[in-house]
């Protein structure tokens, strides 16, 4: 679908990112890293670009968000905006998962990834990805001293923001750090939602978030057990 | 003039659309009530979760059951707080990007304000009046001049009236959610049974206090060998008797207040969704008549969280030209007062 035209934001990790893809190349992009204030930058930034662009909302072919895993809140300001974006130009929305983009950005491309986000806990978010970048496990959050367990064997290369986390607790000597980028961005989440065929099938549920952590809530002492 | 509001502060994802007739053309709340009932109230991520997966559906509900399209309104109102700020973000988000696609004035809505202002869709009520606010988050007396523009007389020194109808309900192994079930339960109950003390009533200022009267129901169950289904009805009853008079003393001493500073004849209005207790209502409603002051309270519906008291907020603040930029940043504390400093700067 080279014709199509995308809006794409994130913010759902350390950074916040808007892009216009239009006729097979990027009209328009913001990107800045950032760990807290996507509320405050992110809708200003998708005036920005579609200004830049001038593209009216009404006509582009569907909205792509991230739907997580990474900051609850960040995941939840992309999310509510892109839904709600979708819903009022009347067009599709899409979502991907943060390690998708992720993984999708890096340049080495000889053997098995890893992708890591950071979970802002002890834990973090990953998912193993084929040398052609097909998923090859489900994501998940787990401690980085077992991140060990789930790996193929042989050499493996790791992205994303916890990426230095997850090297550090490997024990075994042939894993290395990619040197493509560490958080999602936008511009990349267009360019893989305008190479499928059909990026956005209408009669679909919105995209749902992807948190891998249930809601931090105890239950009264006499309902426990 | 057709404005959507969105209300997303506390547990439950509402929207409404409502225009400057005082019409309300859509009013949908959902509320997440059966998700937090486990926890015995309100779980912060649980109900910023809800909100994310149920706020598009009843956006899209109210401007269809208001019979409009989005390029009928000419502004979207969402409460920018105070909340809880996860709730707070889902639903001024999704004003921003209804905003930004079609071009419309966004307005961010101080909660508090909604509730303010809610006598005016509700009745025609002219600026000033006294505003009684009171709800499980706040307890506050004030004078309205206009839409930002409060004076505080007082307000709580510890907790809010709603929050000591929640502590009494779970004292008395009352279900959540605490108000209604308090008030429930107080229908067959003897008020007089229990002498529960009157806070601060009597003092010359227009402050509250409600820890000790939930303290004083605490000593009192404690000292019960038994709690039988009347020791419950009568301690409801006693309490509730208590606080509405606590209300009525202080909101007495704001009418003295708001008469020096405004003239003989007021207005005082309850707003909040402690203003849906009926106790509460018939005491103030007596007050009124006793003062000469004109009562006026909302109907239960828009005492409680609601999208109608937003979009109605963002009417009377649009009438004004008081819009806000799409980088406003939701607030999780935000005391009416400042409003006024807001539109001073």
């Amino acid at each position: 679908m080279i014709k199509t035209t995308i809006l794409a934001l994130d913010s759902a990790t350390d950074a916040c990112s808007v892009a216009l893809w239009r006729d097979g190349s990027l009209a328009a992009h913001r990107f800045e890293a950032r760990r807290h204030g996507q509320a405050e930058i992110l809708m200003p930034m998708v005036r920005d670009v579609m200004q830049e662009s001038a593209q009216e909302f009404k006509t582009l072919d569907g909205i792509a968000t991230t739907v997580g895993p990474g900051g609850f809140t960040g995941l939840r300001i992309g999310l509510a905006s892109a839904r709600a974006m979708a819903l009022a130009a009347g067009v599709p929305i899409v979502g991907l998962t943060t390690l998708e983009v992720v993984a999708a950005a890096q340049p080495e491309r000889s053997g098995p990834l890893l992708v890591a986000i950071d979970s802002r806990r002890s834990d973090v978010y990953v998912q193993l990805f084929s040398p052609e970048r097909e998923p090859a496990s489900l994501p998940m959050a787990i401690m980085p001293g077992l991140v060990e367990s789930i790996l193929p064997g042989g050499p493996i290369v790791v992205a994303g923001n916890a990426a230095e986390t997850v090297l550090q607790a490997l024990q075994q000597t042939d894993v290395s750090l990619s040197n493509g980028p560490a958080l999602p961005d936008a511009a990349v989440l267009a360019r893989i939602v305008a190479s499928r065929i059909a990026p956005f099938q209408t009669d679909l549920e919105p995209p749902a978030p992807l948190y891998l952590r249930p809601p931090d809530a105890k239950l009264p002492i006499e309902k426990q057990a | 003039m057709i404005v959507l509001g969105i209300e997303s502060s506390c547990d439950e994802t509402a929207a409404a659309v409502v225009d400057g007739d005082r019409r309300i053309l859509s009013n949908i709340i959902f509320s997440q009530l059966e998700e937090h009932r486990p926890y015995g109230g309100v779980v912060p991520e649980i109900a910023a979760r809800s909100h994310l997966d149920h706020i598009d559906g009843i956006v899209e509900r109210a401007i269809n059951e208001a019979g409009v399209t989005f390029s009928d309104l000419d502004g979207i109102a969402a409460t920018g707080g105070p909340g809880l700020i996860g709730g707070v973000l889902v639903g001024m988000m999704t004003a921003k990007a209804i905003a930004l696609v079609h071009n419309l004035p966004l307005i961010a809505v101080n909660h508090l304000e909604g509730h303010a202002l809610s006598a005016r869709l509700a009745a025609d009520v002219s600026f000033p009046y006294l505003l009684l606010l009171v709800s499980g988050g706040h307890c506050e007396l004030l004078a309205v001049e206009g839409p930002g523009q409060y004076t505080r007389y007082g307000g709580t020194l510890d907790d809010a009236v709603g929050e000591a109808f929640d502590k009494t309900a779970k004292l008395l192994g009352l279900p959540y959610p605490g108000g209604p079930s308090v008030e429930k339960a107080a229908r067959n109950g003897d008020p007089r049974r229990f002498a529960f003390p009157r806070p601060m009533r009597g003092r010359d200022d227009c402050d509250f206090s409600f820890s000790g009267l939930k303290t004083a129901v605490s000593r009192t169950i404690a000292n019960l060998d038994t709690l039988s289904e009347s020791d419950v009805a009568d301690a409801a009853a006693s309490f509730q008797i208590a606080a509405a008079e606590v209300l009525v003393d202080r909101a007495q001493h704001a009418i003295d207040r708001f008469r020096l500073e405004h003239g003989p004849n007021g207005t005082l209005v309850v707003a909040g969704g402690v203003a849906a207790n009926g106790t509460i209502r018939e005491s103030l409603t007596a007050l009124a008549a006793e003062t000469g002051f004109r009562f006026v309270a909302p109907p239960p519906a828009l005492c409680t969280d609601n999208a109608a008291m937003i979009a109605w907020a963002g009417v009377e603040r649009l009438g004004l030209g008081l819009t806000d930029d799409l980088s406003f940043i939701p607030r999780p504390r935000w005391p009416l007062a400042e409003l006024k400093q807001r539109i001073a700067s």
